[in-house]
């Protein structure tokens, strides 16, 4: 959905041919190192816009190469993209893969949950160390949309190590608590069901 | 260098504090550098009036006693071997009356002349007196006087012209015959008249007291010397008369006190510093963490501190130095015309001996780089962590319980230095005082803050209570600042104290003494210094006038007890305790005069009598001219113009028979009852114009003459105001430290509801606290140093009543609460200023 | 060759009862040019670890070993020197002498190791100017801000070229901005000038500029993570994260 409506808004910003639009998504996230599309998934993306009448050819560009077919967006295709404007972009972080790592370790017969919270750790100090040496190499006065989204990922980062400080400070208390096990239901299902 | 540096950056940095540190160390230099320059140019003066004989003869002798003594003393140095010729001498200072004065050509007045009666026959063949005009004295000249060249151009005299001067007899004219080229003396001037009429003028009919003398040119000086003093015995020594020692010993006395008021001025500036090093310290913990931390040595540190304190040191005592020889001069120009009253003779300008710088360096320098020490050692001891720490560590480490025990036991060691009643030692005993105050003190605090904070708490009901808790809290800081009060009010308490009891005292001792309804006085009122009596004449003369109902005379000698001067007043027995009166420490007035007549009796004065232990029933033995004598103490007391000297009073008939002296130098007078005042003054007076070298007051007169003397007191009050200002600089500085070290805690008040005007009440009540803790020692302590001083003043000879009027405890209880108030108000508005962000942010 | 190794480091403060345990039986090697961050809770004994191994205090049991001589042993003079000319130290409060220009502030050690003022100066304005204070030479540290006055204390630090850099806390007193400059300095010194930088903080984003981080707790060290160990390293991470984001 991302893609999709960044390049409604690319198109919407000016009329450009497929390339041109992956060139300019690259650049605004600040390169590929941050969010790397394939020009595959930009004119797969753009047939389907067409499809839905959002875009529509805006002729051909022909400079010497292949002809480039070269596309605008539609009304309908900024009322698309107005209603993307009013929505807020929510990330679900309750789906969480360490968090099930981790109730399991605590399980399982072998399973080091300290270990797990270290190791974890670890992969998020060097995520952060990345992060953090990228954003001393971008320039402030000229590339401040970059540090802003790296900001983003270096902050989600501590927040991150900060609640694993916490489960870590928490650890035995957790695993004096048994894991939640689904709620009886005395009606409906016979017992053995229940016993997984 | 780069200490040098760091410290003078760090100075500049606070400009106000480490002025208000200098202005300690500044006064306390000034006051000992001030009063010691005053001395030599005193002294100097007073040297003027010796005879300069002694290093142009090979041998002067008088006697031990510098009293007169027989011709016949001159024939026994002519018979020792190796002595060629032997000239007596009569040499006598002679103050010139005011109406007999010489006025030279700048209008000054020569008021001092060295009389040297001589025997024309054999003083040539002693000493070489060369003329620059006239001739020399011959055998047959009585009234022929030699001047020296300077008097003579000086004044414009010449040969022939004639000089009147003063004389026992009334006055003497004499013809100038001849001009020496001596060299002149400073401040007074040589004569020569021939030793007969100088016996005349001095009344010492057929004495001398100086004896000259030529050796061979064969022999041994030292050899013949030996033998000349052999042949004499006991009672004569080698060297010339010298006048005006008394004066020089009282002024010696004196400045002995001034120095220690210095001393304890520079203490007192030393305290300062001490606690302005002691902050510098904890403010710059850090600083000196981040040093020792980065690779500074503790040696480095050390020299940081005291480099910052050697550089307060030697400004402090240069600046000292030259204020305090501004001082001197100030002095002098102010006691000129007392000196000149008093001693007949004019001063120069301050004079800087080397010692005095010494002293003054050694003790500015010493005391700042002493006191700035223990704070460096504290500095030294600093570990690199305090670098690392989030917040300044508490510095309060007190080892309250041990400082208390050695503070104690000094207090203890400071009441036992009263003991021997040496003032020295009891000097040294307030030093300890105040230190085992400083030490003891954090231990009272709690108690004492306790027992003023409940009557505080009438008044200041919530922040007295907050007061209470921030002195208990830090009990070593507040002893800091309540000994700052202490030192400073008991120095006001004692200063106060001794110029009250010597005011109140001394027109007493006035009015008792010389308290006749005439009196004659000689030009000098010491006695001892140059003055030409009257002979019995003028006694007789006054009491054959109508109206007069009654006279009496002082007379004067010296003499010596086991090599110590004494002093010889005789007085009349019968005829002095109906006039006037000694005022007596030991024995019985009614009493005393009767024994007096009855025998060899002598009265002791105090400083004598506590100079050698001598009390009531002793015995003493006086070198006499007439060889030693034996008498006894009947009393000790004294009158008002000797309490400065060793002297005792004898009867009139012993000063005669022992030292050959009829010489009346002070005359009181009584009218009778019914006669008419203003005939009986016009009588006196007319008596009077016959003897130029007295002069005549009516007790009105002598009174208001007295007051003036006595208002030169009124520049003790000046030293009082001198002392006080560094006090109360130590107290503001203490309590603005005390604000500056606790910014954060009273940002953190003020956050939490503390009106302006609560902080500010808060800080003026721990003021309080602080004046009333100090003040309660500062009265103890005053009391102690008053004491010590005004015994200080009995061992110089003036007796006083040790007392301090209950008036003057609630003066000084106001004054030290009136401190606190006053020391409070600069740093209660600062606190009360205070931004409360910066102040929470404060480090 | 190591630059700091620590043997069985144990610190205790107080006695009997009261003990406390600082540090139990700390072992770590530090090889020269890495930048190490030390994290942990507070209390976990990653300061003490600081002090004892730059000298300012001393260990109960156990050694610390700068340049594989040991410090045990050292009177207090010659640890002194030591830290002269073999530390550079860092703190949270900056510690400049306020009365000092920020040239007078850096030459400090050089000064202190009694080098002539106008050399000690001339090094000085060298390491300010790589600091970027070249304009700021003669300032007071009251004139400036508090990044420039950790700048200074970090070139007073560098300026008489030690191998070992101690910082504690070194942003715990600036916003995050200067924050963040410190930082990357910190890494710029350690990457770029081939210093040892050993540092204290709680901050994990400051943290994250080091190359490794020992994780300290309760007094012994819990787990020592190398962050990376090339450009390649942190590039793939960068790479894959957004992949996830995306």
């Amino acid at each position: 959905m991302s893609v999709r409506n960044a390049i409604l808004g690319l198109l919407a910003h000016r009329p450009r041919h497929g390339y041109e639009l992956h060139d300019a998504f690259e650049a605004m996230v600040g390169g590929e190192q941050n969010w790397d599309i394939k020009p595959a998934q930009v004119y797969s993306t753009l047939n389907r816009l067409e499809q839905s009448g959002l875009v529509v050819e805006d002729g051909v560009a022909q400079d010497g190469g292949p002809e480039k077919r070269i596309y605008m967006v539609t009304d309908a295709g900024l009322a698309e993209l107005r209603q993307w404007f009013n929505e807020p972009s929510l990330s679900d972080r309750r789906r969480d893969e360490f968090f099930l790592k981790l109730m399991l370790s605590l399980v399982v017969a072998d399973g080091d949950p300290r270990r797990l919270i270290y190791t974890q750790r670890a992969g998020l100090y060097r995520e952060l160390h990345a992060l953090t040496a990228q954003r001393s190499q971008v320039n402030p006065a000229s590339q401040l949309a970059y540090i802003l989204l790296l900001d983003q990922a270096i902050m989600h980062l501590e927040a991150d190590l900060r609640w694993l400080e916490m489960v870590e400070a928490r650890l035995d208390e957790i695993s004096r608590q048994p894991i939640p096990e689904p709620a009886e239901r005395p009606r409906g299902r016979p017992p053995m069901d229940g016993n997984r | 260098m780069f200490h040098i540096k760091l410290a003078l950056r760090y100075l500049r940095g606070r400009k106000l504090r480490t002025t208000l540190t200098l202005i300690a160390i500044v006064f306390g230099v000034m006051i000992i550098v001030g009063f010691n320059a005053i001395l030599p140019a005193i002294s100097q003066a007073i040297q003027g009036n010796l005879s300069a004989m002694a290093d142009e003869v090979d041998l002067t002798v008088s006697s031990e006693t510098r009293g007169p003594f027989a011709m016949a003393v001159a024939d026994q140095v002519r018979q020792v071997p190796g002595v060629a010729a032997v000239s007596p001498q009569l040499v006598r200072p002679m103050a010139l009356p005011a109406s007999q004065a010489l006025v030279n050509k700048d209008g000054t007045a020569v008021t001092l002349l060295i009389v040297r009666g001589v025997d024309p026959a054999t003083v040539t063949e002693v000493e070489q007196i060369s003329l620059a005009d006239g001739r020399l004295l011959t055998a047959a000249d009585q009234n022929a006087i030699l001047i020296a060249n300077s008097l003579a151009q000086n004044t414009g005299l010449g040969v022939g012209d004639r000089l009147t001067l003063p004389a026992a007899t009334g006055v003497m004219d004499f013809e100038i015959v001849g001009i020496t080229s001596g060299r002149p003396l400073q401040g007074s001037e040589e004569v020569f008249i021939p030793l007969a009429t100088a016996q005349t003028v001095f009344n010492f009919p057929g004495q001398i007291n100086t004896i000259e003398a030529r050796f061979a040119a064969n022999s041994n000086a030292d050899t013949v010397r030996a033998a000349v003093l052999a042949a004499l015995g006991s009672g004569y020594k080698v060297g010339g008369t010298t006048t005006g020692s008394e004066f020089a010993a009282a002024m010696e006395a004196a400045n002995y006190i001034y120095n220690m008021f210095g001393v304890i001025a520079i203490a007192l500036g030393g305290f300062i510093i001490f606690i302005t090093f002691r902050t510098v310290v904890v403010e710059r913990r850090r600083d000196i963490g981040m040093l020792r931390a980065i690779g500074a040595s503790r040696k480095t540190i050390l020299g940081l501190i005291l480099a910052e304190a050697l550089i307060l040191g030697v400004i402090g005592t240069a600046v000292g130095i030259l204020l305090g020889y501004l001082m001197a001069t100030g002095l002098l120009t102010g006691m000129q015309s007392l000196l000149e009253e008093f001693m007949r003779t004019s001063v120069g300008s301050p004079t800087l001996e080397p010692w005095v710088f010494g002293l003054a360096i050694g003790l500015g320098v010493g005391i700042t780089l002493l006191a700035g020490l223990f704070p460096a050692l504290a500095a030294m001891r600093v570990s690199p962590l305090e670098a690392l720490r989030p917040s300044l560590a508490e510095v309060e480490r007190r080892r309250a319980g041990r400082g208390a025990m050695v503070g104690a036991i000094l207090i203890v060691v400071a009441f036992l230095t009263l003991l021997p009643g040496t003032v020295g030692l009891a000097a040294l005993g307030i030093l300890l005082l105040i230190v085992g105050l400083a030490l003891v003190l954090p231990a009272l605090i709690y108690p004492l803050a306790r027992i003023f904070g409940r009557l505080l708490s009438i008044i200041f009901a919530r922040e007295g209570q907050i007061a209470q808790g921030n002195l208990t809290r830090q009990p070593g800081r507040a002893a800091i600042t309540a000994s700052a009060i202490t030192i400073g009010l008991s120095l006001l308490v004692a200063m106060g104290s001794l110029i009250l009891s010597m005011q109140g005292g001394m027109m007493e001792w006035v009015n008792t003494t010389l308290g006749s309804d005439y009196l004659f006085m000689p030009p000098s009122l010491v006695l001892g210094g140059g003055n030409i009596g009257a002979n019995e004449q003028m006694a007789a003369d006054i009491a054959a006038l109508p109206g007069v109902e009654q006279v009496t005379s002082l007379r004067l000698a010296t003499s010596q007890i086991d090599g110590t001067d004494l002093q010889v007043i005789g007085i009349d027995p019968v005829t002095y305790p109906q006039i006037a009166g000694l005022i007596f420490s030991k024995g019985d007035e009614k009493t005393v005069y009767a024994a007096l007549g009855n025998g060899r009796a002598i009265i002791v004065n105090g400083i004598f009598a506590a100079q050698n232990g001598v009390t009531v029933g002793d015995t003493l033995t006086l070198q006499t001219p007439n060889g030693a004598q034996t008498y006894q103490v009947v009393a000790v007391g004294g009158d008002f113009l000797n309490f400065k000297l060793a002297t005792g009073y004898i009867s009139q008939a012993n000063l005669a028979q022992d030292f050959n002296e009829t010489t009346d130098m002070l005359v009181m007078v009584d009218r009778a009852a019914n006669a008419d005042a203003a005939q009986v003054a016009a009588g006196l007076q007319q008596i009077a114009a016959g003897y130029p070298a007295f002069t005549f007051y009516s007790l009105a007169e002598w009174q208001t003459q007295m007051e003036r003397t006595l208002a030169a007191f009124n520049g003790m009050y000046v030293l009082l105001i001198i002392l006080a200002i560094p006090s109360l600089i130590a107290l503001i500085n203490t309590l603005a430290i005390n604000v500056l070290e606790r910014t954060r805690e009273i940002g953190t008040l003020r956050a939490v509801g503390a009106t302006r005007r609560q902080v500010r009440r808060m800080i003026t009540a721990e003021s309080l606290l602080l004046a009333a803790t100090g003040t309660l020692f500062g009265l103890l302590t005053g009391l102690w140093l008053s004491y010590i001083m005004v015994g200080a003043m009995s061992m110089v000879g003036l007796i006083l009543p040790f007392s301090f009027s209950y008036a003057g405890i609630l003066l000084a209880i106001a004054v030290g609460l009136g401190f606190g108030i006053l020391g409070a108000l600069i740093p209660a508005r600062q606190a009360a200023k205070l931004d409360i962000v910066r102040a929470l942010a404060y480090e | 060759m190591s630059i700091v190794k620590t043997e069985q480091l144990t610190k205790v403060y107080g006695q009997g009862a009261t003990a406390v345990t600082a540090l139990n039986r700390i072992n770590m090697t530090i090889q020269p040019g890495e930048f190490v961050a030390v994290m942990g809770p507070s209390g976990c004994g990653k300061s003490t670890l600081l002090h004892l191994v730059g000298g300012l205090d001393q260990p109960t049991s156990g050694q610390v070993l700068l340049d594989d001589r040991s410090l045990s042993g050292l009177k207090d003079d010659d640890l002194t020197t030591l830290r002269r000319r073999q530390i550079g130290f860092v703190f949270q409060f900056f510690n400049l002498i306020p009365v000092l220009t920020a040239v007078e502030n850096t030459a400090l050690p050089l000064i202190l190791d009694g080098m002539k003022q106008a050399d000690a100066h001339n090094q000085a304005e060298v390491w300010l100017t790589r600091m970027g204070l070249g304009d700021r030479l003669s300032h007071r540290p009251d004139e400036l801000s508090g990044g420039q006055q950790q700048r200074v204390a970090i070139a007073r630090a560098l300026v008489a070229e030690p191998t070992l850099l101690l910082a504690d806390e070194p942003t715990g007193n600036l916003d995050s901005r200067a924050a963040d400059e410190i930082a990357a300095l910190l890494r710029q010194i350690s990457h770029e000038w081939h210093r040892t930088v050993l540092m204290v903080t709680h901050d994990p984003r400051i943290a994250a500029h080091a190359n490794r981080i020992v994780f300290l707790k309760d007094g012994t060290i819990v787990d020592d993570t190398r962050l990376s160990d090339d450009g390649q390293y942190e590039e793939r991470v960068v790479r894959e994260k957004m992949a996830v984001m995306a």
